[in-house]
């Protein structure tokens, strides 16, 4: 099937501005003119579906060494409810794997792609351990994925801050680093504040000094952002900000958007950063200051972080945050890791319960910043997965967003208090299906710059999903009817027909090489991972992601 | 392909049965084998990722429990953080930030003979041995020797009572000494190497998980497990990510299920619940001799690097060398301390041996085990 033309399909293709009767032509993997297709191409009907392109997750952990510790952590997620094994699959094609919240890569990649999803990108790669991610990334079947390097706690970056090194000579480190572990972007976690807690400093404010670099959070954020502008990334830095889970966060999230200076950012699961400390349990809702900010600043991104009740785990390079919430785990167990001089990771179970005030309240400000923040192109729908719950419960989220009524009647199951107080009652918004293919595809292949993903416009790669045109937008997102990866219908009415590696997405900015000298004597002295062996090559990268393509997005261009 | 050079080693050439055969001879044979097993065990495991990727579908394709060479003490670790978690640090960050460093049971140097060598201006640190052989004098850095000869569990179980601040009836003045010097640390790591203890390794991973967890509350402190060599790690990682399950697990008819106890390598072939065995010992026996297959009589396919030497069995055996990862061909392994995924490639002037990878001789099974049955 090179060449097919899907035909009669209602197209929803916000990035083109299209929601219209519309045929869609795909040759050799790509979207193509209707006109241009051989009168041999297989008509494939669309007749009573919708057809979007194929989902794409910015922000879902499903590869790197913490992700496997979780696995690890939680053998319980792997097996039934009584103890049973998990059955094998009953199609040939897929491989044995299993869980819920701590999925092995198999499963990842077919549950993905049977939600009609195609791309899917690990936020946390630890710089010294980024084979392992793409070699986890390389084993999730069909989906295209990609990793952002995280950065601003590596010792060798707060000393370049303390001892006020040149800018461009830090731009060029940040850039080695994209370069070295092959990184679609650059995320920073808790800006110094992983490394501060191998100090044994407990809790690190905006604009609190690093207590062995005297670096604050605030110079962490502002260098990394302006790096990432001069070097052409199009994906903004990505921020997952100080103070995570602490009631009264929003002080330091705006104290974050202040230090950008206007600065393009991604703001990250910014559910857990949107915490006031007002009301009875000095824990309340700052969603509606969150999304002003949001709403103020057309350069900044969000994605929410929704959380959804029942068990999962939460696996962050957050070490600070992570020790200090260890005590809530449940079941009670815990792992952290101080790694490398350049990061770390904390692993705590939760399980999220209705009936608890607060994940009540998480769960409210969740929802209500979806609906606060006015320009959908803005804000990409995730779960923090697996950290607010699974990825497997976005036609869940999208039903809670696009239905008003099934959203509050689920609001009377919550803690009481919360039930009587959030303002989520009174918001009316419900999200079309235009707005809803924002958030889950045309948004984030934007915020990404992948030029070709995303839309259904000729010259787009031909990743695209057909769902079947339902009363219930759970049922409907849940199981669609065809998807298709760069041509190839890879699910057929719920059921995997075909498994390609996917490709890896990666940017390659220009940087002064210059700067390698320097690094190989720091690194040597600090006995990490030699600077030749940091660095990934094409080759390697290839093997790494079984075959997959490699995927490099264009740099943009730099005005000074 | 060039005739092989007359004076060969007889190693290069697999073996049936003891008898020299063509490579496509072999894997027929060793497919046939696997293919008549109702339970096959996959031991030794000594290969790299690529190597445990192939093996994950060819366990899945015949229902193969797999195990480690290494698997006692790293089951035993791993059943311990299965059930609490803990606490660790890494070989940059002891380097780097480490004051105390107190070694369990030994040095590690032995397995890890460059653990404490250190570049000009790096601070050098405080190191410890509680319990084991007497240090060797002279040894840099100087190792201080504590509670020589005391029971590792018990001495564990006592200074996490003394970091907790609970009274004991007869309190050791060194362990009261120790808690005082541990929390008085910048940074404190326990290094260990559950290889010490084998199957008792969860007892002291236990024991310090709870010391780790007693320093954190007020300072900081972290544990460095060594292990998981000879590809032992790099294969239960590799099995973890993609089923969702560490080793000593089974694609079984009811499911995917995982025993880590029940299914040892060398319980499983003492209780006779295995008919066939598949050896993976792509590294040198000489230089690790577990990786030795097992003596047991069942059918048995190695996949062993040219210098195993198999002792001649009744049973059908399939003999196949391989390369050996860093040596003939490229690769990846965990790095001891279990956190960084390293890159190995081939030595300049590679012994020439033109043999396959584990992973390559792997998927040629695959294919002939999918043929007959597909």
């Amino acid at each position: 099937m090179a060449e097919f033309l899907l035909h009669g399909g209602r197209v929803v293709d916000p990035a083109r501005g299209v929601d219209a009767e519309s045929d869609i032509a795909v040759r050799d993997g790509q979207i193509v003119s209707a006109e241009s297709l051989s009168p041999a191409a297989t008509r494939i009907s669309a007749a009573g579906c919708l057809v979007m392109a194929g989902g794409i997750d910015l922000h879902s952990h499903i590869g790197g060494g913490k992700v496997n510790l979780a696995r690890f952590l939680l053998p319980e997620d792997h097996r039934a409810a009584d103890g049973a094994p998990i059955p094998l699959p009953s199609n040939p094609l897929e491989l044995p794997s299993c869980g819920t919240c701590t999925p092995g890569t198999l499963a990842t990649g077919y549950r993905y792609a049977e939600m009609g999803y195609t791309a899917a990108f690990e936020p946390a790669m630890v710089m010294s351990n980024a084979r392992q991610a793409h070699m986890e990334m390389g084993d999730t079947p069909i989906l295209d994925h990609g990793a952002y390097v995280m950065l601003g706690n590596e010792e060798i970056f707060l000393r370049m801050l303390a001892e006020r090194w040149e800018f461009a000579h830090i731009r060029d480190y940040v850039g080695w680093a994209i370069h070295a572990t092959k990184a679609l972007g650059v995320k920073v976690v808790n800006p110094g504040g992983i490394s501060a807690f191998k100090f044994n400093q407990r809790a690190l404010d905006v604009d609190q000094p690093h207590v062995h670099w005297q670096v604050t959070p605030r110079q962490v954020v502002h260098t990394l952002a302006k790096a990432l502008r001069e070097l052409g990334v199009p994906h903004p830095l990505h921020i997952h900000g100080s103070n995570l889970g602490v009631a009264g966060n929003i002080g330091s999230t705006l104290a974050t958007i202040d230090a950008l200076e206007g600065l393009p950012a991604h703001l990250t699961h910014v559910q857990f950063h949107a915490y006031g400390k007002e009301g009875p349990k000095k824990f309340s809702s700052a969603a509606e200051q969150l999304a002003d900010a949001v709403n103020a600043n057309p350069q900044l991104s969000i994605d929410v972080g929704q959380i959804i009740f029942g068990q999962t785990v939460t696996a962050s390079g957050d070490t600070m945050r992570q020790f200090a919430n260890s005590a809530l785990g449940s079941p009670r167990k815990f792992i952290g890791s101080d790694i490398e001089c350049v990061a770390g990771c904390g692993v705590v179970p939760f399980r999220y319960r209705e009936q608890s005030y607060v994940n009540a309240l998480q769960w409210a400000i969740g929802l209500e910043i979806f609906l606060r923040v006015k320009n959908p192109w803005q804000v990409v729908l995730t779960t923090d997965h697996p950290n607010g719950g699974p990825f497997t419960s976005y036609p869940h989220l999208i039903k809670l967003l696009m239905d008003r009524s099934f959203r509050n009647s689920q609001l009377e199951q919550l803690h009481p208090e919360v039930a009587a107080l959030t303002p989520l009652r009174d918001l009316t918004r419900e999200l079309s299906l235009t707005e809803i293919a924002i958030l889950t595809r045309a948004a984030p292949a934007r915020l990404l710059g992948l030029t070709d993903r995303g839309h259904l416009g000729a010259g787009g790669a031909a990743d695209i999903t057909v769902y079947r045109v339902q009363n219930d937008p759970e049922a409907m997102f849940a199981t669609p009817e065809r998807v298709f990866k760069d041509g190839v219908q890879v699910v057929h009415n719920g059921r995997i027909t075909a498994v390609p590696a996917g490709g890896v997405h990666f940017v390659e900015p220009e940087y002064d090489r210059g700067i390698e000298k320097t690094l190989r004597k720091h690194m040597a002295a600090q006995g990490s991972v030699n600077l030749d062996t940091q660095r990934i090559g094409h080759d390697e990268l290839c093997g790494c992601c079984n075959g997959g393509r490699l995927l490099p997005a264009a740099c943009l261009e730099v005005t000074p | 392909m060039a005739p092989a050079p007359e004076a060969a080693p007889a190693g290069l050439l697999p073996l049936v049965n003891g008898q020299p055969v063509a490579l496509d001879q072999a894997l027929d044979a060793a497919a046939a084998l696997l293919r008549g097993a109702r339970q096959p065990l996959f031991g030794g495991l000594a290969t790299d990722v690529a190597g445990a990727r192939a093996l994950y579908g060819l366990a899945c394709a015949t229902g193969a429990i797999s195990d480690a060479a290494q698997g006692p003490a790293m089951m035993a670790a791993l059943r311990a953080l299965q059930d609490r978690g803990g606490y660790t640090t890494t070989l940059a960050e002891l380097r780097s930030r480490a004051d105390l460093v107190l070694c369990l049971g030994g040095l590690p140097t032995a397995a890890a003979p460059r653990f404490f060598e250190r570049p000009e201006g790096v601070a050098p640190h405080t190191v410890l041995q509680l319990g084991g052989d007497v240090p060797p004098a002279g040894h840099a850095p100087p190792v201080e020797h504590i509670a020589p000869g005391a029971d590792p569990f018990h001495t564990l179980a006592a200074l996490a009572a003394v970091l907790a601040g609970h009274a004991l009836p007869k309190p050791d003045p060194n362990l009261a000494a120790l808690a005082a010097r541990l929390q008085a640390a910048t940074y404190a790591v326990v290094v260990a190497e559950p290889g010490r203890w084998q199957a008792n390794a969860g007892l002291v991973v236990e024991g310090v998980n709870r010391i780790v967890s007693l320093l954190n509350a007020r300072g900081r402190a972290a544990a460095l497990w060594l292990g998981g060599g000879e590809g032992a790690a790099t294969v239960n990682q590799v099995f973890g990510w993609l089923s969702g399950l560490p080793l000593r697990s089974r694609a079984s008819p009811a499911g995917l299920a995982h025993e880590p106890l029940a299914w040892d390598a060398q319980r499983l072939l003492a209780d006779g619940a295995v008919d066939a065995v598949l050896w993976v010992a792509s590294f040198s026996s000489t230089l690790a001799p577990n990786l030795r297959p097992p003596a047991s009589g069942l059918p048995m396919v190695v996949l062993g690097d040219a210098t195993l030497a198999l002792p001649p069995r009744p049973a059908p055996t399939v003999f196949i060398p391989v390369g050996t990862p860093g040596v003939h061909h490229a690769g990846h392994l965990i790095r001891t301390d279990g956190t960084v995924l390293l890159p190995l490639w081939p030595v300049p002037t590679p012994p020439p041996s033109g043999l396959p990878s584990v992973a390559q001789v792997v998927a040629q099974l695959s294919q002939r085990l999918e043929r007959t049955h597909g």
